[in-house]
């Protein structure tokens, strides 16, 4: 234990920088031999040297390592290697005392084939599937009418100048924030996720757009990349992608929640073409009325139709009806009185003929006197009266009176 | 539930159950003249919901007509 001991560094015992930069190689060493996949970002054969400087980056990531290789190890393994292109390297890493830098030194560098590239692809198609980053019930819906659309471009593309046009012109308020990156090459993946990140994170965006043009199937593979599938998969704000043309379909487009075949496309998607609504709603503004002034027809003529009811229309016949009713008793009534009285005067008339057979008017007639006392009794015998009584004689003409002078 | 807040439905349906029982007769002079009191009631009621949503529906004409475009 006294070895560490004597090792530890200490403000007493510092090291000097020869130990410790004999250290630092010694870890580095430790590493050994190992196989890395990159992709170049720059290869510099200087003249006059045999060592060829090459910066290594990762696709998905900003992140570098140099590579430095001889001369020969490059032609035998990737005689046209060029900036951009993907490469596997055998390599070990190495600390340069003399600067203190660190590089890999390859001694093996292949350059990856198109064929194998496009095998990567639907490999790691196949595994993005088999997660389910590709499932429909993830896809978002894009908004109907979005307040901002983010949109994710080269810088002065066709990409971006198809995009903002067509939306534009479908639908003239239209608001964008436009973040440009690159879409080909090393810095393509990284820019393009940050931009995405950025405008998941605006709270105003609420459709993103990720355009490029028209490429080669080299200038798209940073849209298979799978790190940018697993950032568009993870963005919280929908994103239609519009890459290429109709036939390009890098992974992007599986994870997006709307594949568009061109940018042009996406425009078209992602708002509502202006005079088309105008009109739809138009449409149906004049349906709306139609319906309303139908309803209120239809009802009105119910309406109408159970006031001409005569029940409602003429509420006179209520009390008519039952007027004629009152008049026909009254009638009735009348009538049956008018009965009775000349009934009644018919039997007067033959009480009187008979009364007037029974009078003794006749036989006064003939000459024939009523000899009555002054209230009326008829003198039947001359003993009923004395001299000096008056007397009234009834006649057939009239009445005479008398008095008694002698019995 | 009075004669404001009665629906146009309801009074339509009143109405009509008020002119049946009129039509079938057999009620008192006195029942008739308040049947037909009540049916004269609804019957206003219906119009003046038929009248109402026909003039919100001008006034609604009358501001798409004033609308720019």
């Amino acid at each position: 234990m006294s070895e560490p001991e004597k090792d530890k560094s200490t403000p007493e015992r510092p090291w000097p920088v020869r130990v410790v930069s004999q250290k630092i190689g010694a870890w580095v060493g430790k590493l050994g031999w190992v196989w890395i996949d990159g992709q170049l970002a720059q290869i510099s054969r200087r003249p006059g040297t045999q060592v060829v400087f090459l910066t290594l980056r990762d696709p998905s990531a900003d992140l570098s390592l140099t590579v430095t290789a001889h001369r020969d190890v490059l032609d035998a393994g990737a005689p046209n290697l060029a900036e951009g292109a993907r490469v596997v390297l055998h390599a070990k890493p190495e600390f340069y005392p003399a600067r203190g830098t660190l590089s890999l030194r390859a001694d093996e560098i292949r350059q990856v084939g198109l064929g194998e590239l496009l095998a990567r692809i639907e490999r790691l198609k196949r595994l993005l599937a088999a997660e389910g980053l590709f499932d429909p019930r993830l896809k978002r819906r894009p908004p109907f009418l979005p307040h901002r659309i983010g949109l994710v471009t080269g810088r002065a593309s066709a990409a971006e100048r198809d995009v903002l046009t067509n939306a534009r012109r479908r639908w003239p308020a239209v608001e964008f924030r436009v973040v440009n990156v690159a879409v080909q090459g090393p810095a393509a993946v990284p820019q393009m996720i940050d931009a995405l990140a950025v405008l998941d994170k605006d709270p105003d965006v609420d459709v993103i757009i990720l355009a490029r043009g028209g490429g080669s199937v080299e200038d798209l593979l940073p849209f298979s990349d799978e790190a940018l599938c697993r950032a568009v998969s993870a963005c919280r704000t929908p994103i239609i992608s519009a890459i290429g043309h109709e036939t390009d379909t890098p992974l992007v487009d599986f994870v997006a929640d709307l594949r568009a075949s061109t940018p042009t496309d996406a425009a078209k998607r992602v708002v509502p073409d202006l005079a088309e609504e105008w009109q739809r709603i138009g449409q149906a503004r004049a349906r709306l009325n139609r319906a309303m002034t139908g309803l209120l027809d239809r009802e009105q003529h119910r309406l109408d139709l159970l006031r001409s009811r005569p029940v409602l229309a003429r509420p006179e016949l209520m009390v008519d009806g039952r007027l004629a009713d009152l008049t026909a008793l009254r009638d009735r009534a009348g009538r049956c009185l008018a009965h009775r009285l000349s009934a009644g005067t018919d039997e007067l008339g033959h009480t009187l003929a008979r009364l007037r057979a029974l009078s003794p008017a006749a036989t006064l007639q003939r000459g024939y006197a009523i000899v009555q006392r002054p209230d009326g009794t008829v003198v039947r015998e001359p003993a009923q009266v004395a001299p000096g009584d008056a007397l009234r004689l009834r006649l057939a003409g009239g009445e005479v009176p008398a008095t008694v002078t002698a019995s | 539930m009075t004669d404001q807040d009665i629906s146009y439905e309801a009074a339509r349906g009143e109405l009509a159950a008020v002119v049946e029982k009129l039509e079938a007769g057999g009620t008192t002079l006195e029942e008739s003249l308040a049947l037909w009191e009540r049916g004269e009631e609804l019957a206003a009621i219906c119009q003046r919901w038929l009248d109402g949503a026909r003039a919100r529906l001008d006034a609604a004409r009358r501001e798409r007509a004033a609308e720019p475009g």
